[in-house]
C-alpha cells in the first residue's frame, strides 16, 4: 500500500509520480510529432513582370535583347530530323530506360552538348554528385564567359539567359542548369542574392521558358523536341 | 532457516521498499531535451518526404520582416500512375491532378494564392508595369524527378501568366489592377554534400 502523500510530505519526501506522468506524456508527444530532416536551402528567383499577356505601359520601341538559350533535351537526340521522328525516338527511349529519363544533353547556343547524369542528382550522398555538378558549372561558366557583353556595366543589362528544358524531362535537370547560371552571376556580382526580395531585380534575368505543350499528343511532343534540339 | 530469510531471500516488508527514481528521471529529462531541441514538429509545411535537387548556390533564405512565405510542394508521378497523377500541396492540403488535362490542382492553387494576395501587404512594381506586388515569397519545393512541365506550369499559374480556369490559356486582363501576380520565388534545394 502506498504512503499517504501528506504523511510523506511531513517526513520530507516529495511524491515524484505526478511529475513523472507529465514528463512521460511530454516525451511521448515529442517522440510522435517530431521529424528529423536535413535543413533545406533555396535559390531565389524573380519572375519578370514586364513580359507576357498583361498590358504594359507604352514605351519607346527598342531592339529586343539577345537571348542566351540553354537547351536541355534527352540524351541521344541530334539535329536533322522531323518532329514525328523525334517523337518516335523519344517513345523508343522511354521503352528502353523508363519514364524518368536518367540522362540529358545540355547545350548552350550552337556549342557542343554535354551529358547531364540525372541519377546522381536525385540520390542523396551519391559519390559522383559533386563531380557531375562541377562539370555542368564549368561548362556553363565557360560558355557564358564567351558571351559576356563587356560593353555594359550593370549585370541586369547582360543578355538574358533562358532555359529551355524538354517538358518530359525531370525538374532536376532544369534546376541544375539554373544553378550553374546563378553561380556564374554570383562570381561576377561578388555576392549572393540580397536578403530583400524587392532588390532582386538588380541581377541578370535568368528564366525558364514557358511550356510549349498542353497535351501529350504525339505531334506536340515531337514539335517541342524539334524546336529545342534545333534551337541556336 | 534463519529469521528474516524466506526461500533464501531477505524478507523485506513491502512498505520498506523504495525504488530510486532519480536516474530514470535524469534519462527521461535528457530524452525530452533531445526531442525538443533536435526535432521539427510535423505541423510545418515541409512534411512531404521528397528529394529536392542539389545545387551549389543553395543558401539559407530567411523570410524578411513583414513578408509571408508560402511553400508549394510539387511532386509528380512520372514513373507511376497511368494516367499521370501530379500533386500540389499547399498549407497541408493535397490537390491532385489526375491526368494531363485535369487542371483542378492548378485551380485550387490559384484560389489559395488569390486569398494570400488579398491579405498581403503590397507595393508597386518597380518596373512601372502598374502591378501591385504582394510581399509574399513563394517557395516551390519540387521533387527532383517531377516532370519539368509540372513545375513550369506551377510557375505560370503563380505569376498569373496562364489561367487554370480557362483551359490553361494565356491570362487576359484589361488592366494591371486585375492581376494578382506572385513574382518572388524560391526553389527549394539542398547542398550537394547533404546526406
Amino acid at each position: 500500500m502506498s504512503e499517504d502523500p501528506t504523511e510523506a510530505m511531513a517526513k520530507g519526501k516529495i511524491d515524484l509520480v505526478p511529475m513523472i506522468d507529465c514528463i512521460m506524456l511530454l516525451l511521448l508527444f515529442f517522440i510522435l510529432t517530431t521529424k528529423f530532416t536535413a535543413d533545406e536551402k533555396a535559390i531565389a528567383s524573380l519572375l519578370p513582370t514586364d513580359k507576357g499577356q498583361a498590358p504594359t505601359p507604352q514605351t519607346t520601341p527598342v531592339e529586343p535583347p539577345k537571348m542566351i538559350n540553354v537547351c536541355i533535351y534527352p540524351e541521344g537526340l541530334v539535329k536533322g530530323f522531323q518532329p514525328s521522328e523525334y517523337q518516335a525516338k523519344y517513345e523508343a527511349l522511354k521503352k528502353t530506360v523508363g519514364d524518368v529519363l536518367p540522362t540529358a544533353y545540355l547545350r548552350m547556343g550552337g556549342s557542343e552538348a554535354i551529358v547531364l547524369d540525372g541519377n546522381s542528382f536525385s540520390r542523396k550522398g551519391h559519390k559522383e554528385l559533386q563531380a557531375n555538378i562541377e562539370i555542368v558549372h564549368q561548362h556553363v561558366h565557360q560558355k557564358l564567359l564567351e558571351r559576356e557583353n563587356s560593353a555594359v556595366a550593370l549585370r541586369k543589362l547582360q543578355d538574358p539567359v533562358v532555359i529551355h528544358c524538354f517538358s518530359g524531362l525531370s525538374w532536376k535537370f532544369a534546376l541544375v542548369a539554373y544553378d550553374a547560371v546563378r553561380n556564374y552571376e554570383g562570381s561576377k556580382m561578388g555576392s549572393k542574392m540580397s536578403k530583400d526580395p524587392s532588390e532582386w531585380d538588380n541581377a541578370r534575368e535568368v528564366s525558364f521558358a514557358p511550356p510549349r505543350i498542353r497535351n501529350y499528343s504525339a505531334r506536340e511532343l515531337g514539335n517541342e523536341l524539334y524546336e529545342i534540339v534545333n534551337m541556336q | 532457516m534463519s529469521e528474516g530469510k524466506k526461500n533464501g531471500r531477505l524478507a523485506v516488508p513491502v512498505d520498506d521498499i523504495e525504488v530510486d527514481l532519480v536516474p530514470m528521471i535524469d534519462v527521461v529529462f535528457l530524452l525530452l531535451l533531445f526531442f525538443m531541441l533536435c526535432g521539427h514538429i510535423t505541423m510545418e509545411t515541409r512534411v512531404e518526404q521528397i528529394t529536392v535537387p542539389p545545387t551549389k548556390t543553395a543558401q539559407k533564405l530567411d523570410t524578411p520582416d513583414n513578408w509571408e512565405r508560402i511553400i508549394v510542394n510539387v511532386f509528380g508521378s512520372t514513373s507511376a500512375g497511368k494516367p499521370p497523377r501530379n500533386t500540389i500541396r499547399v498549407n497541408n492540403v493535397n490537390y491532385v491532378a489526375q491526368g494531363i488535362d485535369n487542371f483542378e490542382a492548378y485551380q485550387k492553387l490559384r484560389q489559395v494564392l488569390d486569398a494570400a494576395y488579398d491579405r498581403a501587404e503590397k507595393f508597386p512594381d518597380p518596373k512601372n508595369t502598374g502591378f501591385m506586388l504582394p510581399k509574399v515569397v513563394l517557395e516551390i519545393r519540387a521533387d527532383a524527378d517531377t516532370e519539368y512541365r509540372v513545375v513550369q506550369e506551377v510557375q505560370q499559374v503563380v505569376s498569373g501568366s496562364i489561367n487554370p480556369f480557362d483551359g490553361m490559356k494565356p491570362m487576359t486582363i484589361s488592366s494591371p489592377a486585375q492581376a494578382k501576380p506572385f513574382v518572388f520565388l524560391n526553389f527549394t534545394t539542398r547542398s550537394p554534400g547533404d546526406k
